[in-house]
């Protein structure tokens, strides 16, 4: 009985020697934790054991307990000898139960064998990696960052743990907002494609019949003209009229659609030389409306030829076309170099584009349709005034555009009108 | 005096009746015969003597089975057909399709004229380089 007495007692005092242990030992983390104290976990050989220095750093102690990343350090034999409560809490378990165990056992089944090969190297040169740690259910995936400390009282390994949960979630979101993006635009490509391919059809083979119309109309025209009644004369002009309206109508949907067709490398474009020629065309109508035209030099600009001609004659046409009746028509053009593809950018005389303006006394629109004048079969006013198929402007704008350019139109009633185009400058590159 | 024979590939009745009619008052040119395709122009071609052979042939581009093209390049690989002057012509020319021709030997590339006045030039334009 006696001894048995003996033993339990022996015991209990082992147990109390052992709590106090316990308690130092605890006092001693919590000293570290709290900065009070810096520590050393050294490898003597025998084990491993924790030297503390009072007079450490205190404030880096505490960083590393605040920090958002989880901080490890490790023993050669890969358990944790120390960690801040980050990495406790990324784990969802408490620091006391985790500090002793092996890291190995924190990560997961898929990532163990790439752990091992990081942990191999780590003791060589400082390394990173990406793997899943696995704590109390649940998965987080982190980068640990391995850096060996060498100190004269052993080799241990300091181990920054990101976590790249949210990094990760991230990823996946804007990989499938990307996705969905990606398939968005194909979507929109083959639907353009189809409207394209539809209006180059559609005008292909409306092309036919309208011949057919016109030339049958033309004939009862010329042959049987005088034998129809006032009335019909009247009726067969019209369908003539129309017939000649609904044929311009066609080439300028083909001329839109094709400008959707082909890639074309901008070229170096003379304007003044274009302006020239489309001043010889209008010749006509200038005379006519006796129009003055001023205009400045420009330079020189990044786009095809023929298109901007195009360009230059509807912007001159309409301007001519929509003059105002009781006044000499002034239009007149300026340039001036600046800095950004922007309307309200600096002027620079050595900027990338040139923003055009091509101003005039005409009757002018209403402002709040300054954007609609640029959609395809928009029209101001009723074609029994002005002649016209509502595609000019559209494909103006889808021009400039194609060039890396801009254009709105600033306007008032009875005052005229200002279309102001940006151009990129030769030699200047296409983006 | 006889005048030069002219045969016309043409799958569309109203521009066949519309050539006979813009033809049939020229003072040299006759329109022989009007055929629907170039397999069928061929056939004809094939079933006339030499000394009948016309004085040029019209190919209209869009035609079914052999379209003026096609036409066009048989009838300019062949010895007995590639001194024939041809013209193509077809409502929706663009500059690939001209180019093509007259690469193939094409005298005349037109588009299908909407007037009277389109008929006579191109007429006109045909009679130059019989």
């Amino acid at each position: 009985m006696n001894a048995k007495q003996d033993n339990i007692s022996a015991l209990q005092e082992q147990l109390e020697h052992l709590r106090i242990k316990l308690d130092e030992a605890n006092e001693t983390i919590d000293a570290i934790r709290t900065g009070q104290v810096d520590a050393l976990i050294v490898d003597d050989g025998s084990g491993h054991q924790i030297f503390t220095l009072t007079s450490a750093d205190q404030g880096y102690r505490a960083l590393i307990e605040t920090m958002g990343e989880g901080a490890v350090t490790m023993s050669r034999t890969g358990l944790v000898l120390y960690c801040n409560s980050t990495f406790a809490e990324m784990l969802g378990m408490s620091l006391s139960s985790v500090i002793g165990l092996s890291f190995e056992s924190f990560v997961a089944g898929e990532s163990k064998t790439y752990y091992r090969e990081l942990f191999k190297k780590c003791w060589e040169e400082d390394c990173k990696g990406e793997v899943e740690l696995s704590g109390n259910h649940v998965r987080i995936p982190v980068q640990l960052s391995f850096t060996p400390l060498e100190l004269p009282e052993g080799v241990s390994l300091s181990l920054i743990i990101t976590d790249l949960s949210k990094q990760k979630k991230l990823l996946v979101e804007l990989e499938n907002k990307n996705r969905q993006l990606a398939e968005l635009n194909e979507e929109l490509e083959t639907s353009n494609r189809d409207l394209l391919q539809f209006a180059s059809v559609a005008s292909h083979d409306l092309q036919e019949p309208l011949r057919k119309i016109q030339i049958f109309s033309n004939l009862v025209k010329d042959k049987d003209f005088s034998n129809l009644s006032e009335a019909s004369r009247v009726y067969m002009e019209k369908i003539i009229r129309s017939s000649v309206r609904m044929k311009m109508l066609i080439i300028d949907l083909l001329n839109y659609s094709k400008l959707s067709d082909n890639e074309s490398i901008p070229q170096k474009v003379d304007l003044n030389e274009i302006i020239e020629q489309v001043l010889t065309d209008l010749e006509l109508v200038i005379t006519e409306k006796d129009a003055r035209i001023y205009r400045e030099t420009l330079p020189a600009v990044a786009a095809n030829h023929a298109q901007m001609r195009q360009v230059f004659q509807n912007l001159l046409f309409n301007a001519l076309k929509f003059s105002s009746p009781s006044i000499t028509p002034v239009i007149s053009i300026t340039a001036v170099r600046v800095k950004e593809k922007a309307f309200d950018s600096a002027p620079d005389a050595d900027g990338a584009f040139v923003l055009i303006s091509l101003k005039d006394n005409g009757i002018g629109f209403n402002e709040k349709y300054a954007n609609n004048i640029f959609t395809l079969f928009e029209r101001l006013n009723t074609k029994d005034e002005y002649e016209g198929t509502g595609i000019g402007l559209a494909i103006t704008k889808k021009i400039i555009e194609k060039y890396n350019g801009l254009i709105t139109a600033r306007s008032r009633e009875g005052v005229g009108s200002n279309f102001m185009f940006l151009l990129p400058v030769s030699p200047q590159l296409y983006e | 005096m006889n005048k030069k024979c002219i045969i016309l590939a043409e799958d569309d009745n109203d521009d066949q009746f519309l050539f006979v009619n813009f033809l049939s008052d020229h003072p040299v040119m006759n329109l022989a015969s009007a055929v629907a395709n170039g397999e069928e122009l061929i056939e004809v071609l094939e079933n006339t003597d030499d000394e009948n052979l016309p004085a040029a042939i019209i190919l209209d581009q869009n035609m079914p089975k052999m379209n003026g093209l096609h036409t066009l390049k048989f009838l300019k690989s062949s010895d007995r057909y590639a001194r024939i002057p041809v013209m193509v012509y077809s409502t929706y020319l663009n500059d690939v399709l001209i180019r093509n021709c007259m690469a193939a030997g094409a005298s005349l590339v037109f588009n299908k004229p909407e007037d009277k006045d389109g008929y006579h030039e191109m007429i006109s334009e045909l009679f130059k380089v019989i």
